[in-house]
């Protein structure tokens, strides 16, 4: 019994998907693109702790994530004010920390390649530090557009912050992860399986996309 | 005038350089040695490149190290060090010799103009548009000189420049030294008979110590 | 003088602000001035008579936008008392009872009911079949120690699982072993696991019906559908606006009115009936004072 509006339903859910994770990404990148030229090829102690604190918490479960912002965001938390809880922008937010230790050492480790030998080369020919910083960043967009692709699709693809912060409100915060687990727990594939598709083709895009960006640089 | 006072470098335990006293001014001067004798690091000291361990750095007179970076940008900008194995961005070849210009503040027009009036010097003006990735070795060399050229630096430091060059391109490049006049040029090279084509000033570089001034 | 270079940026930097632009309008849309957020049951939000509900709600105020956060009775309860609700609507009386002495929650009322049934493998092996539902538990215990059967919880806190273990408490029995798997999911798939594992276990009808004429459970039936214990009752709260601030407590109040007004009860009556041939639920109106006794007999089951 596969109706079109069920594709109709599956569509907003996708580009709402696409929507969340994507500004999760970009705002993630705010931050995350200046710790990455700040600690890529770092000497220090302190640097190299740091890099290997994020490499670790790569694989945070997400449903822990998900947990700690909910205390953080609900009413009677300390950020409960803000009144984001169950918004679009709360899972926005907690995507965005989600991704942080990945896309920081995703792009740490692809700019320490490059850092030295840009830098210098930048200063050879007169640079102040911010001209050569945005030298540097200029030669390594690829590897930045990658690292951004790669935590796109981690964002796209989790189901705990979605569910946590966003509670699959229809029309709102549902997106394809949520949906699906919503689906399923209904006892309905169909749309289950129409948003799965999507959230294939979406990964396996992206996935291509950066295979892509890899193979020109 | 570039003045080195009892510098020394060194990685970690290793000395690079040991205790150099050292003049680079008006004209050509020729650092010879071998491989790893320390030319390397030699020129990017004294390009306030690197951070001597010990010893003062004076260009110009100005301490590079012990100023603050308003005093330090204009004298770093009359100085281009230029790599032995040519680094260049991505982009075209036009992009890469107008880059230090840009850092000037040139605006992109009169900065392209310029670029090209020097790719033209060099007989390279057709590369002007291929991607930089295209590049052979020796072409990649000689747009990084041109890229140097095209700030017209006061100082220009060459670390091993004829590595990747054919006949006809070392002459030219013979031709370029000569014909600079009023820049403070130091070759860095490894290569006697180049070396010998600037006889006005020859240091011995190694094991990091200057073993004969000629 | 636009170069080849600059165009590439341009064209970048305004394609990423229109789609930025795009993402926050799009996400920005499905707001409204006024929004009522319903803390719900898995099991209700499920059936879809909730959207169906809102749907017809919003046809009649158009500025108002229900949201339904759709998790555990247990959690659902919880989520209301740290004021991420304005209203909640549950079926598990022994712990709203908490809820409602604390004064968390006021104005409670019955919108509607129907029955949990037990259901299990078409063999029966238990050999339960129209029997009384504690008898049933007690077989089902005994089956399952000897091996013979499987029982599957919810084990997830919902009003479910309650009145499950309510059940279990009122023939002086607790389950455990490898007999009895805890899911720790929502109705439909625990029924859904159940009828893998030919497992016996205790669903609301509404689920189990829906389920059932999906023809999602082959191997399943319902084998104990009467009996007082087995009544569920679905109740609706406001969150108290004086204990907890920030509730919208006029929206909250609006919508539960309308839940019980002859519409809103007309629809929960009639829901599923061109579906599945029958309700999923029985409106609460003219039964209000009968429910209200059950519901306070229950909150003395789950103090035994």
């Amino acid at each position: 019994m596969y109706s079109m509006s069920i594709f109709y339903d599956a569509i907003a859910i996708a580009l709402r998907s696409l929507a969340i994770s994507g500004l999760a990404t970009l705002l993630a990148s705010t931050w995350c693109v200046p710790i990455a030229v700040k600690l890529s090829g770092t000497r220090s102690r302190v640097g190299k702790a740091i890099l290997g604190i994020l490499n670790a918490s790569i694989g945070l479960p997400t449903v822990i994530v998900g947990l700690v912002l909910y205390l953080f965001l609900s009413r009677a938390g300390p950020l409960g004010f803000l009144r984001l809880l169950y918004t679009p922008y709360a899972i926005v937010i907690g995507q965005s920390i989600l991704v942080t230790p990945l896309l920081t050492f995703l792009m740490a480790d692809s700019l320490s390649h490059l850092k030295d030998t840009i830098l210098e080369l930048a200063y050879s020919l007169g640079a102040t530090r911010r001209q050569a910083i945005l030298t540097l960043l200029r030669e390594s967009l690829p590897h930045i557009i990658s690292s951004m692709l790669v935590s796109f699709n981690r964002a796209v693809g989790e189901l705990g912050v979605a569910l946590m912060l966003g509670g699959n409100i229809r029309g709102l915060t549902r997106v394809m992860t949520t949906a699906i687990a919503l689906e399923v727990e209904k006892g309905e594939f169909e749309l289950a399986l129409t948003l799965g598709g999507f959230l294939l083709l979406t990964t396996s895009f992206i996935t291509l996309l950066i295979r892509a960006l890899r193979w020109r640089k | 005038m570039i003045k080195l006072i009892n510098v020394s470098f060194s990685y970690g335990e290793k000395n690079v350089l040991e205790d150099i006293n050292l003049v680079f001014d008006k004209g050509v001067t020729v650092v010879l040695g071998p491989n790893g004798s320390g030319k390397t690091t030699l020129l990017k000291v004294a390009a306030g490149l690197y951070k001597p361990s010990r010893g003062k750095v004076l260009i110009g007179g100005v301490n590079i190290w012990d100023s603050p970076p308003e005093t330090t940008i204009p004298i770093r900008r009359k100085i281009v060090y230029v790599h032995e194995k040519p680094i260049l961005l991505r982009g075209t070849v036009l992009y890469n010799v107008s880059y230090g210009l840009k850092l000037r503040g040139s605006d992109t027009e009169s900065s392209r103009r310029k670029a090209m009036e020097i790719l033209r010097r060099f007989g390279i003006e057709d590369l002007a548009y291929r991607n930089s990735r295209e590049l052979s070795t020796g072409q990649a060399q000689l747009v990084s000189i041109a890229r140097a050229l095209a700030v017209s630096p006061q100082y220009l430091l060459l670390d091993e420049p004829t590595s990747n060059l054919d006949k006809n391109r070392r002459a030219i490049l013979e031709e370029t030294i000569r014909n600079l006049s009023d820049t403070i040029v130091v070759v860095a090279t490894h290569d006697r008979l180049f070396a010998e084509k600037f006889p006005r000033k020859i240091v011995r570089l190694e094991n990091g110590k200057i073993v004969d001034r000629a | 003088m636009i170069t080849g270079k600059n165009s590439k940026i341009t064209i970048a930097l305004v394609l990423a602000i229109v789609s930025i632009s795009l993402s926050l309008y799009f996400l920005q849309q499905t707001y409204s001035t006024k929004v009522l957020r319903v803390s719900t049951t898995t099991s209700l939000y499920a059936t879809g008579l909730l959207d169906r509900l809102a749907d017809e709600y919003r046809r009649l105020h158009p500025d108002i936008i229900i949201q339904f956060i759709a998790v555990g009775s247990g959690e659902a309860l919880r989520k209301a008392s740290r004021g991420d609700a304005d209203m909640v609507l549950v079926h598990a009386p022994n712990l709203e009872k908490q809820y409602v002495e604390d004064n968390t929650l006021v104005e409670g009322d019955i919108f509607a009911y129907n029955f949990f049934i037990i259901v299990g493998p078409k063999e029966d092996p238990a050999g339960i079949r129209g029997l009384d539902p504690l008898e049933a538990f007690r077989k089902i215990y005994e089956a399952g120690i000897e091996g013979r059967a499987l029982f599957v919880s919810r084990g997830d806190e919902s009003g479910t699982h309650q009145r499950e273990k309510i059940l279990w408490s009122l023939v002086g029995l607790k389950p455990s072993g490898d007999w009895y798997i805890e899911s720790g999911s929502g109705m439909s798939k625990t029924l859904l696991i159940a009828n893998e594992k030919n497992a016996y276990t205790l669903a609301d009808t509404g689920t189990y019906l829906k389920l059932k004429l999906e023809d999602r459970l082959p191997y399943l039936e319902a084998l104990v559908t009467r009996g007082d214990v087995l009544i569920n009752i679905y109740s609706v709260y406001i969150v108290n606006p004086e204990k907890i601030s920030g509730v919208n407590y006029e929206l909250a109040k609006e919508f539960k009115e309308f839940l019980v007004s002859g519409e809103g009860q007309g629809i929960i009556g009639s829901y599923g009936v061109d579906k599945y041939g029958k309700p999923l639920f029985y409106p609460a109106t003219g039964k209000k004072d009968e429910l209200k006794k059950q519901w306070l007999k229950i909150t003395e089951w789950g103090n035994v």
